[in-house]
């Protein structure tokens, strides 16, 4: 039986949760499985925007990080690993299906998008055409983010939804710090462009 | 489009990235710079719409069985090495053991629950008395499943916490299976009662999903 079989594992450091792990506790990955699948999988979705591949990619980083926990040194938070075991999965992935960004977009790559503007939109009372326009907005947003090259969408995901700075960016692409400034910026000029009639403003 | 180094000060900017000195240059750029501004807050807009739109987080679907196929392969693959390290020259596919997933009912009133494990056993040829329990799946929230081998008993028990009462007078009627065989060529394992007779079939379809087979008849 597991060293964790009777205790309640959900307010255990990430730390005693690795150790347990890499002691071979199923359990104590499980509870780390179960805190970090969300924003692992959120990951997968908005690089590849396809429900079930990003599913199946988020399993397989999860897979991957079981695998390599015996050479994890907690050097580094858990989370900030297991991000990169996931972001390389999926990059990994993104490579041999060699999706191309401008003017490949395939609709049925987010025929499964989760409901635009569903769990971003700002809670409160909004009226109900405001929370129309912001799915709306919201699924604007995606198919733009969509229709990016694996490489741009990599940079905006990973500045601008994981909030990463230039340098972080740079370390896990890898590329050069030069690199992620012109892909952030030629992303956000695509994405200006796609979206221009809702963020342009006049002078 | 701007020259490189303009374009890379924006988004620095934009990004949080300069330091004091140069966020109080470039501001002053912006002050005097009505397109450079203009621009600038077209690409803040945007980048605040990304963000509220593409959450950190979302939710798993069928996040239960997301965490119990990830615990099926983790054991998969302890036991594939175990048995690797045991006989060091059978090959990899011969040595594979099937896992098996049983499913479990119990009802109390009108409200029947459905409870899914995935059982890992051994070929027959091996060791047809034991079993073991890899993971467990329940897919109602409130129900949670453990298991245990219990020695005296030499049998699997499997603990179902927060069902509803059952009452008194509820009449359960259950499966005894007797044996089990598994057949790794087809990914598929059969359990049978004490006569011989086939109970249940469990292996997946072509999509991967479990399947199970009541009564299945084998050929």
């Amino acid at each position: 039986m597991p060293a964790s079989a009777t205790t309640d594992l959900g307010e255990v450091s990430d730390i005693d949760l690795v150790k347990l792990s890499q002691a071979g506790d199923t359990r104590a990955f499980d509870t780390l499985v179960t805190k970090y699948r969300g924003r692992i999988y959120a990951m997968t979705y908005h690089l590849i925007q396809n429900e079930t591949e990003a599913w199946d990619l988020a399993q397989e980083a999860f897979i991957k990080a079981w695998r390599a926990l015996p050479n994890f040194k907690q050097d580094a938070a858990f989370y900030t690993w297991l991000y990169r075991i996931a972001h390389n999965v999926t990059y990994d992935w993104l490579r041999k299906k060699k999706i191309q960004g401008d003017g490949e977009f395939d609709d049925e790559r987010t025929e499964h998008r989760v409901a635009a503007g569903a769990e971003a939109t700002p809670k409160g009372d909004a009226a109900p055409d405001t929370a129309l326009r912001n799915a709306e907005l919201g699924q604007r947003i995606q198919e733009a983010i969509a229709r990016l090259s694996p490489e741009h969408r990599q940079v905006i995901v990973l500045r601008e939804v994981e909030g990463l700075s230039y340098e972080e960016i740079a370390s896990l692409v890898p590329c050069s710090l030069g690199t992620v400034m012109s892909r952030l910026f030629y992303a956000r000029k695509k994405l200006q462009e796609q979206l221009k009639d809702v963020y342009e403003t006049t002078l | 489009m701007k020259p490189p180094s303009e374009d890379h000060d924006l988004i620095r900017w934009l990004d949080g990235e300069m330091n004091d000195t140069e966020r109080a240059s470039f501001e002053a750029r912006l002050n005097s710079d009505p397109m450079l501004a203009k621009e600038a807050e077209e690409l803040r807009a945007l980048s605040a719409g990304i963000q509220a739109h593409l959450p950190v987080e979302l939710k798993v679907p069928h996040a239960d069985f997301f965490n119990s196929q990830i615990q099926v392969r983790i054991a998969q693959m302890d036991l594939e090495e175990s048995r690797q390290r045991q006989d060091g020259t059978a090959s990899l596919r011969d040595s594979l053991l099937a896992w098996l997933r049983q499913p479990w009912f119990t009802a109390a009133g009108a409200v029947a629950l459905a409870v899914l494990g995935f059982i890992w056993m051994r070929p027959q040829t091996q060791d047809p008395g034991h079993s073991l329990i890899l993971s467990s799946y329940t897919p109602s929230l409130g129900v949670e499943a453990s298991t245990y081998h219990d020695n005296d008993a030499d049998a699997t028990v499997l603990m179902l916490d927060g069902l509803d009462e059952v009452p008194a007078d509820h009449k359960i009627s259950g499966i005894s299976v007797h044996r089990s065989e598994t057949e790794p060529e087809i990914a598929a394992t059969t359990l049978f009662d004490a006569t011989g007779a086939p109970l249940l079939v469990i292996t997946r379809d072509d999509a991967g999903h479990p399947l199970f087979m009541p009564n299945y008849p084998r050929g």
